[in-house]
C-alpha cells in the first residue's frame, strides 16, 4: 500500500504554535506559577490580579481566560454558576476551534490514508476492523478543553442538571487515554456520579471498570479476586515461553536491540495499563474506598442486595479509621432496600453528624423514608419537614460553597414529601410539591402521573371548582315534592354527577392565586400525556444501541478476543491459569469469583446488569399500564370517549398487563363503547367475564392485589418485626392502598353489564345482573340508580321508590327550600 | 343541584299561566301574553309542561288544554314536523284514556281535518271550550293515520347519546296516602280552608315545587366507573447519600511549557525516514516510558504507522502496546494489516501478540495477508526467505495460542503443502499434525 508516500514534511511543530520566544515564555510561565499557588491558597483575588497580568501577555489564551474564569467565581463567593458556565463554554469552543486549526494543519494528507483503507475493506481482505472515527485528533496540550470540559460538567452536576453533564463527560470520556491523570481521575469520578444519578448501570458499570484498569486501584489491594493480579498472573508464563521460542533466535539474528527492554514495557502498561497516580489528593486507599463505594451504588442500584451487602462490608472495612459517614448511609440504604427498617435507623444514627446541615438534612429525609415505608405517614411527614428545614440553613450558610449547591437536595425532599402528602389524602399539598420538584424530575414519567394522580384526588374530593363534594358523589339525592297523594320524588343524582367541563378554563395551565396551575382533569390528562411521551422516548433510546462509545466498542472487540482464548485453553493441557483478562475486569463486582468460573464472570456482570434492565422494564410496563388506566379514565370523566376508547385499547393491548389493569381497561373499554353507542360492543367486553349465560367471575383475585401492594421481602432476621408494623401502620395509613376488592369488581361487572343490557332493552336481563350486583355492592348508589331505572321501564314504580326509600345512599331533600334557592 | 330547566322567571310565568287558565281570558290572548318575553325558552319550558301532562293527576283540565296549546304554538311556525313535541302532542291525541274534549283540542290545535276553521276554537277560553265540547261532533282518526300526516315528514333523528336518549323520566309518584286508599281519589283534594287531614296535599304546593326541580336529564342506567388506584410507591422515594465533592479544576496546562517531550517527537520523526541509532532508539523507549501520555504527543498518527514499522519496528511496537487503550487503535491495526508483508511488519505484530489482546479478526486478516503475500513474490529467493518467516511466525503463533489452528487449518495446510519443500513449512505442518 502506498501509506509510506506521505510527506514527511507534516511532522506537528508544537513548539511552533506556541509562537513565543524564551523570553516571554520564562515571564508567562512565571506568573502562571504564581497564580497556581495564589489560587492554592485559595487567595483568588491576588490570583485574578496575576491572571489579568498574564492575560495582557497572552490575550485570549483560553486557559488563562479559563483560570480567571474559575478564581473569579470563587472570589465572588460562587455566586453565578450560570455565568461560569457561560464563560467556559466559551472558552472550551475557542479551544476546539485552535485545536481543528493546528490539526488540519498537521494532518493535510489524512483523507488519502482513509480513502485507501477503506478501499481495501471493499476487496474483503480486511473484514472487521471498523476504522474509527478518523477524526484526526492531535492531542496538543495547548488546545486541550478536557479540565474546560470538566468543570463545566461539575457545574451542571452541581445543579442537578445530570443529563447536561453527562453529554459532556460521554465526550470526554470517550477519548480519556490522552488526558493526563489528575483530570482524567476526576472525569471518571464525576461521570460514576453522574451516570448513577442518571440510573444508567451498565454505563457505570463500564467507567468502573475501566477505572480499575487504568487507575491500578487493583493493585493496592491483596484480595486474590484482583483483578490486576490476576491478569499479570496469567500474562507471565506467555511471556517466559516466547524466549525460548525459535522465531525469536532467527529475528534476533537479523534485527536486535533493546528487545527485552520493550518487552518489559509492553508487560506492565498493556493489558492493564495503569496509570501511574501522580495526583496528590487521591492517595491509593481513598481511591480504593471511593472505588469500592461506588460499586455498592452500583449494586444498590442494580437492586442486587447480595453482592451489596458483601461489597458494601468490605467497604467498610477499607474504611476503616476514616470518614465512613458514606459508607454507613449505604449500609443503611441497604437495609433499607431489605426492609430491615429498625437497623436502617441504627446505622442512620450510628452516622450522623447532627451538627452539619447538609449531613442532617440527609439524615432526616432518610428516616422519612423509613418511616413512610412503614407505614408512618406522619411521622415521616416531621422528618422530611425537618430535612426541608435543615436545608434552608444550609442555604442561609455564608461563604457560599460550591458543594452547597448539591447539597442542597431541597428538590428532592419535596418530592419526597409529595408522595408523603399524596399517601395522606392531601392532593393539593402534594401537587405543590411535585410541581416545585419536577425541576429536576421533569423527564421522570412518574412524577407526571403522581401529578395527575393528585388531580383526581382533588376532582374526587370535591376540591376543585366544579367538582363534587365526595359526599355528593356517591349519593342520590332525591326532592320530595309536595304531599299527600301529590307528593312526588324527583330524583336529582341525573346524568349531571361529574361533569366538569363547563367549569374548567381553557387554559390548561392556568395559575390559580398563588402561583401555582391549578387541579384540573385537562391539567390530569396533560400531565398523563407527558409522562407517556417521556416512556416512549426511553423505551425508545434503549431499543437502540446502550453505549456508542468507542471505549465501549473496543473493549467489546477485545472481549471477544479473550474469550475465544479461553476456549483455545481448554483444548491444551498443562494450562492452569484461566483467569480471564480484561473484560471481566468486573468480577470484583460479581462476589462469586473464588469459585473457579472462569469465563462467566463476564457473564455475570452481563446478567446482573440485563437483570436490572429487566426490572426496568417491568416498572416501565407498570408505569404504562397505570398511564393507560388513568388516561382512559380522565378521558371519560371529560366525556371524550373516542379518546377513552383508544386509551382503553391501548392499555388491553399491552404484553403482561396485570389483571387489576385489564379489568379496568374492559370497563372503560366498554363504557366509552357505550357512550359512542355501542352497546353491543361493549356488552362484548364485559362478557369475558361472562362463565355461562349469567354468571360473572372474579375479574381479579386477592392474590393480585397482593401483588400489586409489592410490599417489598422482608429478610427473615427481622420478618416478624416487620409483619408487625406492616400491621400497625393501617390505623396511621389514612390512605393506604385502597381499589375494589375483587367481589366489589365482579358487583362493577354486574351493574355495568345491568346498565348494558337495559340499554339495549334487555330489561330482564339487566333486573338480573343489577340484582347480583346489589346483592355484592349494595352501597353502590350507580348500581341502586340502574336497578330503580329498570323497575321504571318495566313500570314497577312501586318497586322503584321502595329501593329508593331503603337505600343508604339516597338523601331526602324537601322541596320548598329548593325553590327559594333555585335561580 | 344539578341543572334546572327553568329559571325563575320562567316558573314564575308558567304558574301564572296555569293559574289564569281557569279564568275567562281567551286561550289565544293567553298565548300572546305568554310568548311576549323574548326571552323564554322554549324548548324548556314546553318539554317541562310535557313532564307535567305526563303525571296526570297534577293539571287541570282546564290547564292542561293551555299546556297542549303552548306546545304547539311554541313551534308553530314551523313546519309540524320540525316541533320536537309532535309526537307527545299525537301520542294524546290517540290516548284512549283521556278525555275527548282535551284529544279533540289537540286535533284542532294540529289543524286535523278542518284547516278552514283554524283559529276560530282559540277565540274561547280553555272552559268554555271544554263546556261547549259536542263528543259526537268529532271523529278520532287513527294514530298511523296521524302519526303519517305529521310525523312522516320528520327529520331523522339527530345524533344522540343511545345512554341519555334511553332516559326515563326521573319524577316518581309518591303518594303519602294511608294504606288501603286510592290515591287518584279527589277526596285527599285539600278544600280551600278545610282543615288538612292525612294524605291530604296541596296541589299547588306539589306543582310550584315539580316546576323549580325540573331537570331536563332523565334517569338513566348508571355506570359505575371505578377510579383507578395510586400507583404503589416502591422504589420511588428518594433515599440521600453524602455525595462525593468534586472540585472545580484550576488546569494547570495554562502557560505549561509545551517542549515537553520535544526531543521525543524529533526523534520520531528521524525514526520515520531510517534507522535510528541505538542509544536514540533506547532514548526513545525510555522517554515513552518516563511519560505515558507522551505517546500521544509524540507525532505519531496512523497513517505515518508503516513508515516506523519499516524504519524501526521496536519503536514502532513499543508506540502501539502504549496506544493499545487509545480510541485510535483500530485505525492503527487496520493501517498495519494492510501494509505491504515484511520482516518488520511481521516482528511488529508478533510481538504485539505477545504483549497485548489483539483482536481476533486483526490476526486471522494478517495471517491471510501472508499466506497470500508469499503466493504472489515472483523472486524465488525473496520467497524462499518470506515463507520461511511466515512459517516461524505462525508457528510462534501457535505455540503461543495467540491463534486458534482450527480457524485457519485448510488456508495453512494448502500453505504448508504448497511450499513443502521447504524446511519450515515442512516444521508448520508437522506441527498442524500433532495438534490434529
Amino acid at each position: 500500500m502506498d501509506l509510506r508516500d506521505s510527506s514527511p514534511s507534516s511532522t506537528p511543530n508544537r513548539d511552533g504554535n506556541a509562537g513565543d520566544d524564551d523570553g516571554v515564555l520564562s515571564v508567562t510561565s512565571a506568573l502562571a506559577k504564581d497564580a497556581a499557588l495564589y489560587f492554592q491558597s485559595r487567595k483568588f483575588a491576588e490570583c485574578v490580579d496575576v491572571l489579568n497580568q498574564l492575560n495582557s501577555k497572552k490575550e485570549n489564551d483560553p486557559k488563562v481566560l479559563h483560570n480567571i474564569a474559575i478564581a473569579e467565581f470563587f472570589r465572588d463567593g460562587c455566586s453565578d454558576p450560570k455565568k461560569l458556565l457561560e464563560v467556559l463554554n466559551n472558552v472550551k469552543k475557542r479551544s476546539e476551534e485552535l485545536a481543528l486549526a493546528s490539526g488540519e494543519q498537521v494532518e493535510s494528507g489524512s483523507n488519502i490514508g482513509n480513502n485507501i483503507t477503506s478501499g481495501s475493506k471493499g476487496s474483503g481482505t480486511t473484514t472487521s476492523l471498523p476504522a474509527s472515527n478518523c477524526a484526526s485528533i492531535i492531542y496538543a496540550d495547548e488546545f486541550d478543553s478536557s479540565v474546560a470540559s470538566l468543570n463545566i460538567a461539575v457545574i451542571w452536576f452541581y445543579l442537578h442538571e445530570y443529563a447536561k453533564a453527562l453529554s459532556v463527560l460521554e465526550h470526554v470520556y470517550q477519548n480519556i487515554e490522552p488526558i493526563d491523570e489528575t483530570t482524567a481521575l476526576h472525569i471518571c469520578l464525576l461521570l460514576l456520579d453522574v451516570l448513577l444519578a442518571c440510573r444508567d448501570a451498565s454505563k457505570s458499570a463500564d467507567v468502573l471498570n475501566y477505572m480499575e484498569k487504568a487507575f491500578g486501584v487493583g493493585n493496592v489491594s491483596q484480595g486474590e479476586n484482583d483483578l490486576a493480579a490476576s491478569v499479570n498472573a496469567s500474562e507471565s508464563p506467555l511471556s517466559r515461553t516466547l524466549s525460548e521460542d525459535p522465531l525469536d533466535e532467527m529475528f534476533s539474528t537479523l534485527d536486535i536491540g533493546g528487545q527485552n527492554l520493550a518487552r518489559h514495557t509492553g508487560l506492565t502498561s498493556a493489558n492493564d495499563l495503569p496509570r501511574i497516580t501522580v495526583d496528590r489528593s487521591i492517595s491509593g486507599v481513598d481511591l480504593k474506598l471511593k472505588l469500592q463505594l461506588y460499586k455498592v451504588r452500583l449494586l444498590l442500584l442494580t437492586r442486587n442486595v447480595k453482592l451489596a451487602k458483601r461489597e458494601v462490608k468490605h467497604a467498610m472495612n477499607i474504611a476503616r479509621g476514616r470518614d465512613s459517614s458514606m459508607a454507613l448511609f449505604l449500609k443503611a440504604q441497604l437495609e433499607y432496600a431489605r426492609g430491615n427498617h429498625r437497623k436502617a435507623i441504627k446505622l442512620l444514627m450510628a452516622s450522623s453528624n447532627r451538627t452539619d446541615a447538609a449531613m442532617s438534612s440527609m439524615f432526616n429525609n432518610n428516616l422519612g423514608c423509613i418511616y413512610y415505608q412503614l407505614g408512618k405517614y406522619h411521622t415521616s411527614a416531621v422528618f422530611f419537614s425537618k430535612a426541608l428545614s435543615n436545608c434552608s440553613s444550609l442555604q442561609k450558610e455564608k461563604p457560599l460553597k460550591l458543594l452547597t449547591f448539591s447539597q442542597d437536595k431541597s428538590l428532592l425532599i419535596t418530592y419526597n414529601c409529595g408522595l408523603q402528602y399524596l399517601a395522606c389524602g392531601k392532593p393539593l399539598l402534594a401537587a405543590h410539591c411535585f410541581q416545585k420538584a419536577s425541576l429536576v424530575f421533569y423527564k421522570r414519567p412518574l412524577m407526571w402521573l403522581r401529578l395527575a394522580e393528585c388531580c383526581l384526588m382533588a376532582v374526587e374530593k370535591g376540591l376543585v371548582k366544579g367538582s363534587w363534594a365526595p359526599s355528593d358523589r356517591s349519593e342520590v339525592r332525591v326532592s320530595v315534592i309536595g304531599k299527600g297523594r301529590r307528593r312526588r320524588l324527583l330524583i336529582e343524582n341525573g346524568t349531571t354527577r361529574n361533569r366538569h367541563v363547563d367549569s374548567v378554563e381553557r387554559d390548561v395551565w392556568a395559575l390559580g392565586d398563588d402561583g401555582q396551575p391549578k387541579l384540573s382533569l385537562p391539567l390530569a390528562r396533560q400531565c398523563l400525556y407527558n409522562a407517556l411521551h417521556l416512556l416512549n422516548c426511553s423505551e425508545l433510546s434503549n431499543s437502540k444501541s446502550i453505549l456508542p462509545s468507542d471505549s465501549s466498542l473496543e473493549e467489546n472487540e477485545l472481549s471477544d478476543g479473550a474469550s475465544s482464548k479461553n476456549s483455545n485453553y481448554k483444548n491444551l493441557p498443562s494450562n492452569d491459569s484461566k483467569a480471564s483478562t480484561m473484560p471481566a475486569a468486573l468480577i470484583n463486582l460479581n462476589g462469586d469469583l473464588k469459585e473457579p468460573k472462569g469465563g462467566t464472570n463476564q457473564e455475570g456482570i452481563q446478567t446482573f446488569i440485563s437483570y436490572y434492565e429487566d426490572i426496568c422494564r417491568r416498572e416501565n410496563q407498570m408505569i404504562k399500564q397505570a398511564l393507560l388506566a388513568n388516561l382512559a379514565y380522565v378521558e371519560l370523566e371529560l366525556e371524550n370517549p373516542l379518546k377513552a376508547l383508544s386509551a382503553a385499547r391501548a392499555l388491553l393491548e399491552l404484553p403482561g398487563c396485570s389483571r387489576i389493569y385489564v379489568f379496568l381497561g374492559h370497563v372503560y373499554l366498554a363504557e366509552a363503547l357505550c357512550l359512542l353507542n355501542k352497546p353491543k360492543e361493549a356488552a362484548e367486553h364485559l362478557s369475558i367475564y361472562l362463565s355461562g349465560e349469567s354468571n360473572i367471575k372474579l375479574p381479579f383475585g386477592l392474590e393480585d392485589c397482593e401483588q400489586w401492594r409489592v410490599k417489598k421481602h422482608i429478610d427473615c432476621e427481622e420478618a416478624n418485626v416487620g409483619a408487625a408494623a406492616a400491621k400497625n401502620s393501617s390505623p396511621e395509613g389514612l390512605e393506604d392502598f385502597m381499589f375494589l376488592k375483587p367481589d366489589e369488581a365482579r358487583g362493577t361487572l354486574y351493574a355495568n353489564l345491568a346498565a348494558v343490557s337495559a340499554i339495549q332493552g334487555d330489561l330482564e336481563r339487566a333486573h338480573h345482573f343489577v340484582t347480583q350486583a346489589l346483592s355484592l355492592v349494595p352501597d353502590s348508589s350507580e348500581a341502586t340508580m340502574t336497578a330503580i331505572y329498570v323497575d321504571l321501564m318495566l313500570g314497577k314504580s312501586q318497586e322503584a321508590v321502595s329501593k329508593l326509600k331503603h337505600c343508604s345512599h339516597v338523601r331526602f331533600l324537601p322541596s320548598n327550600q329548593q325553590f327559594n334557592k333555585s335561580s | 343541584m344539578g341543572k334546572k330547566m327553568l329559571n325563575f322567571e320562567e316558573q314564575c310565568k308558567i304558574l301564572n299561566l296555569l293559574k289564569s287558565s281557569s279564568e275567562q281570558k281567551s286561550i289565544e290572548e293567553m298565548l300572546t301574553e305568554f310568548f311576549t318575553n323574548p326571552k323564554l325558552r322554549h324548548f324548556n319550558v314546553c318539554y317541562s309542561l310535557s313532564l307535567l301532562l305526563q303525571d296526570k293527576m297534577m293539571l287541570s283540565s282546564t290547564e292542561r288544554l293551555v299546556a297542549f296549546a303552548i306546545l304547539h304554538r311554541s313551534y308553530s311556525s314551523q313546519k309540524s314536523a320540525a316541533n320536537p313535541f309532535i309526537s307527545f302532542l299525537v301520542n294524546a291525541a290517540c290516548d284512549e284514556g283521556a278525555e275527548n274534549y282535551e284529544r279533540a283540542f289537540i286535533l284542532h290545535l294540529l289543524g286535523f281535518g278542518n284547516s278552514n276553521s283554524s283559529k276560530e276554537f282559540l277565540k274561547q277560553s280553555a272552559s268554555e271550550y271544554i263546556k261547549k265540547f259536542d263528543p259526537s261532533s268529532q271523529t278520532f282518526p287513527q294514530k298511523e293515520q296521524l302519526q303519517k300526516q305529521y310525523l312522516e315528514k320528520a327529520h331523522p333523528e339527530p345524533y344522540a347519546c343511545l345512554l341519555k336518549s334511553t332516559a326515563v323520566k326521573n319524577v316518581l309518584a309518591d303518594p303519602d296516602v294511608p294504606p288501603g286508599c286510592d290515591a287518584n281519589s279527589a277526596e285527599f283534594d285539600l278544600e280551600p280552608g278545610a282543615k288538612s287531614k292525612l294524605g291530604s296535599g296541596d296541589r299547588d304546593e306539589a306543582l310550584s315545587g315539580l316546576i323549580a326541580n325540573l331537570s331536563l336529564e332523565g334517569l338513566i342506567p348508571h355506570w359505575i366507573r371505578p377510579l383507578p388506584p395510586r400507583f404503589p410507591v416502591d422504589e420511588e422515594l428518594v433515599w440521600l447519600n453524602p455525595d462525593n465533592n468534586h472540585e472545580l479544576q484550576w488546569d494547570q496546562g495554562m502557560c505549561a511549557d509545551t517542549s515537553r517531550g520535544a526531543a521525543v517527537r524529533d526523534l520520531i520523526a528521524k525514526a520515520l525516514r531510517g534507522p535510528l541509532a541505538p542509544n536514540q532508539q533506547e532514548q526513545v523507549l525510555v522517554e515513552l516510558a518516563k511519560d505515558p501520555k507522551l505517546v500521544y504527543h509524540c507525532g505519531l498518527t496512523p497513517r505515518k504507522l508503516p513508515e516506523l514499522v519499516e524504519s524501526n519496528p521496536l519503536i514502532a511496537v513499543d508506540v502501539l502496546i502504549k496506544l493499545i487503550n487509545s480510541p485510535e487503535i483500530a485505525e492503527y491495526f487496520t493501517v498495519l494489516v494492510n501494509m505491504d508483508m515484511s520482516l518488520h511488519s511481521m516482528e511488529v505484530v508478533n510481538r504485539l501478540t505477545t504483549a497485548v489482546e489483539l483482536p481476533k479478526e486483526f490476526v486471522r486478516t494478517y495471517i491471510t495477508n501472508c499466506i497470500s503475500s508469499c503466493e504472489n513474490i515472483k523472486d524465488k529467493y525473496m520467497q524462499n526467505r518470506l515463507v520461511r518467516l511466515v512459517c516461524v511466525f505462525l508457528q510462534s503463533l501457535i505455540r503461543n495460542r495467540i491463534i486458534d489452528v482450527k480457524d485457519l487449518f485448510i488456508e495453512v495446510q494448502a500453505f504448508c503443502i504448497e511450499f513443502s519443500r521447504i524446511r519450515e513449512a515442512a516444521g508448520l505442518f508437522r506441527l498442524l499434525k500433532t495438534l490434529e
